[in-house]
This record gives C-alpha cells, structure tokens and sequence, in this order.
C-alpha cells in the first residue's frame, strides 16, 4: 500500500513535470529577456536573478524594474505589484478550492508557486490534482524564470540588440497562446476576454487608469457580469475539457 | 547595509507571497454559491484579455506593430499546431522581423 502511494506520487511528480515543459520554455525565454533587461534597468546580476528567485510573477517583474530604472520610491512599486498581482489573491483561492490541500507545509510551498500559467493547466486539468503534481508543475516553471534570468544576466550583452528587443513581446506571446485553446472550446472565453481586454484598453489610455489598477479593475467587471449573464453551464466546455484529459 | 534595489525587491516578494498564501490558509468552504464558482471558474479567461489588451501595443512602445504582429503569430501557431513553445518562437521570430524591416 505505501509503496502504491509512493510510485503514485512520483508518476503525478513526472506528469506534473511534464505538462510543465511548454510553460519552462516559455519561463525560460521570457525571463532571458527578464534578466537583460534587469541590467539594463540598473540592477546587479545577483539582484536581477533573487528576484526571479524570490518573487516567480511576470508582467510585474518587467513593471517594477521599469519604475526602478524611472526613479520611482519603493512604496509606488510594492503597491503597484500588489495591485497587478491582486489576481493571485483569487487564482489562489479557486486552486485551494480545487487541490483540498490538509498539510501546512505543502499550503505554504504551493501557495509560493501559484502564477498565470500554473493556475491555468492546474485548473483546466480534468479530475482531481494532487500535491505530487503541483511540485513537479511548480518546480519545473521555477527553475524555467530563475535558470532564465541567470542565462539573461549572464549572456545579456553577448546577444545582437534587435533580438534582445524582439524578446519583449514574448510575454503577451504567452498569453495569446494560453488563451486560445480555452476559445476553441466555446464562445464562452472568446466574449471574456475580448471584452476583458477592450475595458482594460478603454481604461488605461481614456481614463488614464494605472496598469495594475485597470487590469484588476476589467477582471473583476467583467468576470462579474460573465457569472451572471451565463446562468448555464456550457456543454462545449466540459466536451473540450474531456477531449484534452 | 541592503541596497534600495534589494529591499524593493524583498518587500515585492513578501506582497507576492502574501497574496498567495492568505487564500490556502484562509480556505473557502466547500459549499460556495454556484455564482462564486462561475466567478473563479471565468476568471483565468477574463485576466487573460486584460493581460494581452493593450499589454501588446505598449510592448513596443517604439513599434506597436511588432507587439501585435507577434501576438498575431502567437494565436495562430497556437490555433493550428497547439502548445505553447511553437507559438513562443513564432511571436519572437515574427516581432524580430517586423523589427528589422517594417518600421512605421
């Protein structure tokens, strides 16, 4: 029986390492471009890659190192990375709902490791998911942002001037890439995000609402009225949902 | 003596975990409104379209066609050949060129 337990652990180990490699790439190049443009912000090799380290979260790394270079004071940062990350607060919510976590220890190290990209294919997965497979998830994206900020920091002024500029966009890539099986399920996240994404314009350049605060501002509006305009549950979902488990 | 960089980078890690962790501490019951579920279950969507839009045309602020061009790319390679390392690459490659050769 405990042997069962502990080769069932390590095969979800493996399967949640596994469904971690798009998402190290996408860390891993992403965080390249963390890390190059770290040092050009002003921070030293060992600061740029603690804070890959220590804080795992993306758009708001590139924010906070754009305010560094800007001069801003640390209160306008820490509050405008708590604003923009204020969507962990729920991601974490809906995954503790979802993974029924009983050890403190496991709560603490898997809370650490909640981003975007490891809520996504963790709430998406079909069925129930084991702390197993969230440690083999989490640590193969850590080790995806930190190894990358490390390659950034270390080859960042090696690599030619355009490329390192074409890097910056990789980010959006990833969410562009995140979102587009969840559309072909249903029209369901189409409507969302589109809309999502207008009111997050409309607010950011007509009412010159900051970054954080619009985004946090579109995801609660519009997630909101979504709840309670489709009152029913969505049959493509759950078919999709079926096909891709 | 820490320098300011670092203490930035310390305090934004501790509102980073501070966020994370309150939820699993503090967990919500099992028997939640079917309107709350709906509310977390459209949630990763929804921050998804706040995060592309308009993330993509202030990427490049320089060249906001770059941003969107890549983005482009992105979803398409995503939409015909699924995952995430393919429309990755696609984006950087497509971005690279509008870069080199497109400039408005």
């Amino acid at each position: 029986m405990k042997t069962e337990d502990r080769e069932n652990s390590l095969n979800d180990f493996i399967a949640g390492a596994r469904s971690a490699i798009p998402i190290f790439i996408g860390y891993f190049t992403t965080s390249v471009a963390f890390g190059i443009l770290a040092l050009s912000s002003g921070l030293t090799p060992f600061e740029a890659v603690l804070f890959s380290m220590t804080n795992l979260t993306g758009a708001a790394q590139f924010m906070a190192i754009n305010l560094i270079s800007s001069g801003a004071v640390i209160g306008e940062i820490v509050v405008s990375v708590f604003l923009m990350n204020l969507r962990y607060f729920i991601m974490s919510a809906s995954l503790a709902r979802k993974l029924g976590l009983k050890n403190n220890i496991d709560k603490a190290v898997i809370s650490f490791g909640v981003t975007d990209e490891v809520f996504s294919v963790a709430s998406l997965k079909s069925g129930a998911v084991s702390d197993s497979f969230m440690y083999g998830l989490q640590l193969t994206a850590w080790t995806g942002w930190a190894a990358g900020t490390l390659a950034g920091v270390t080859m960042g002024s090696f690599l030619p001037r355009t490329l390192q500029d074409a890097m910056s966009g990789a980010l959006f890539a990833l969410f562009a890439a995140l979102l587009v099986p969840e559309i072909k399920k249903g029209y369901r996240a189409l409507f969302l995000s589109v809309s999502a994404g207008v009111l997050n314009t409309m607010l950011y350049y007509m009412w010159h609402i900051s970054a954080g605060w619009s985004i946090v501002i579109s995801m609660l509006a519009v997630t909101a009225a979504g709840a309670a305009l489709f009152r029913n549950e969505e049959s493509s979902v759950e078919q999709g949902v079926e096909e891709a488990g | 003596m820490m320098s300011s960089a670092l203490v930035i980078i310390l305090a934004c890690g501790a509102v980073n975990y501070f966020l994370r962790i309150v939820p699993f501490i503090f967990s919500v019951g099992d028997n939640i409104p079917a309107y709350l579920k709906r509310f977390l279950d459209y949630m990763p969507v929804a921050a998804l379209g706040a995060l592309i839009l308009p993330g993509i045309i202030t990427s490049f602020p320089a060249n906001p066609a770059a941003g969107i061009a890549g983005a482009a790319a992105a979803a398409l390679t995503a939409w015909i050949a699924g995952g995430l390392i393919l429309p990755v690459f696609a984006s950087i490659g497509t971005a690279w060129i509008v870069l080199q050769y497109l400039s408005f």
